[in-house]
């Protein structure tokens, strides 16, 4: 370990720094992690061991959470209640995936970001035209249901939190694979909340970037603890994603992003198909 | 109940701001040092001080919760926000015991 964390070419940080801007610029345009780039990217095409690029990868998704939840608060479309409850799942798992990581073969690692990059194409696919806002105000949100001002119909949005067990073990599983893929785990919850749970799009998407930061932190801490988060590569990183999502939130948030998701997608196929390549030699 | 907490979101969202710019700021003085001269002391500190405050601002945010919903009187809150807290402390129980 204190070899590979020696010295590193100036080169190789540099890479790192734009590989991670790219991450976090696609992410911010398509309301999504910078996770499932940034990882393949790392691993495929700069060749750094599994072990340590997950760890980078997963050092970034806080920062994601970190910067994108101190710009959305205030607008009140994180559901902080919901969020809180979620947290306990969501910290549990990503702390078991942590404690279990070194026991996960590297090939197991490579097949399983096969299946959740082909998972993150679908969802891009199936996100296309899609809407998901329901201007009755009537309903009582509960305890855990929220209340928004949604900009672009004017209208108020109100929605009821249902199948909580199903929100619970969603968010459970996706703290355990993000300390484990890297990832920060919005693609499964996110899903999940929405389809299942009556969340509206936009307010599933604040909570889950919300608690992405606890479940990457409660991942992260073991790798760091276990000399698997290179300081100087994850700093790289962060900077990078940290530039690439100020980036993509100043520039292109505003843009139809409808092509760059359909792009995005098909990256993502052939991104699955390597990793399973690699998986499986 | 329903309208969400404005006043804690707001709270919440100027410690994240914090602990963002000041492990941005590390993080990039730090690697600053390691491009102008490699392997020079304040590297390694810079750095890892740089990622102990990016891992301990989401902490931050979970305990200044606990704070705020006991300031609230709202202890089903404040024992979830606990526990969170508490699993976070495991993590780093288990980080540096193995």
């Amino acid at each position: 370990m204190s070899d590979f964390a020696a010295h590193f070419s100036p080169l190789l940080l540099l890479s790192i720094f734009l590989a991670g801007s790219l991450a976090g610029a696609l992410g911010a345009l398509l309301g999504i992690g910078g996770g499932v780039f940034l990882v393949p990217f790392l691993t495929l095409a700069l060749g750094i061991d599994s072990r340590y690029a997950i760890p980078i990868s997963l050092s970034t998704v806080i920062a994601t959470s970190t910067v994108v939840s101190a710009g959305t608060a205030g607008r009140q479309l994180i559901n902080l209640r919901l969020g809180m409850v979620l947290e306990v799942a969501t910290a549990a798992g990503g702390l078991l995936g942590g404690l279990t990581f070194q026991y996960i073969p590297t090939s197991t690692l490579f097949i399983a970001f096969g299946g959740v990059t082909a998972l993150s194409g679908v969802t891009m696919l199936g996100r296309l035209n899609k809407r998901n806002v329901i201007l009755d105000t009537t309903i009582d949100p509960g305890r855990l249901g929220g209340r928004y001002h949604e900009e672009e119909s004017g209208g108020t949005v109100v929605y009821r939190v249902r199948r909580m067990p199903a929100a619970l073990a969603a968010s459970f599983v996706a703290g355990n694979v993000s300390s484990i893929l890297g990832i920060g785990g919005g693609i499964i919850k996110v899903p999940v909340l929405n389809a299942w749970c009556g969340v509206p799009l936009r307010a599933a998407a604040a909570t889950s970037a919300f608690m992405i930061g606890v479940t990457a932190t409660a991942g992260v801490v073991i790798h760091y603890g276990q000399g698997r988060l290179v300081p100087s590569l994850a700093a790289a990183a962060v900077l990078g994603v940290r530039a690439g999502s100020f980036g993509g939130l100043h520039f292109g948030g505003r843009a139809r992003a409808q092509w760059l998701k359909l792009l995005m997608a098909g990256v993502l196929f052939v991104v699955s198909v390597l990793m399973f390549v690699k998986g499986l030699q | 109940v329903t309208d969400g907490d404005p006043g804690l979101e707001t709270l919440l969202g100027r410690v994240l701001n914090a602990g963002s710019i000041g492990s941005t700021v590390l993080l990039a003085l730090g690697l600053l040092v390691v491009f102008v001269a490699p392997g020079a002391a304040p590297e390694r500190w810079l750095l890892h001080a740089g990622l102990v405050v990016l891992m301990g601002t989401p902490m931050v945010r979970v305990f200044v919760s606990v704070l705020e919903y006991a300031r609230q009187r709202d202890w089903t809150f404040v024992t979830l926000t606990l526990i969170v807290l508490t699993l976070l402390a495991a993590s780093v129980v288990a980080a540096f015991s193995a």
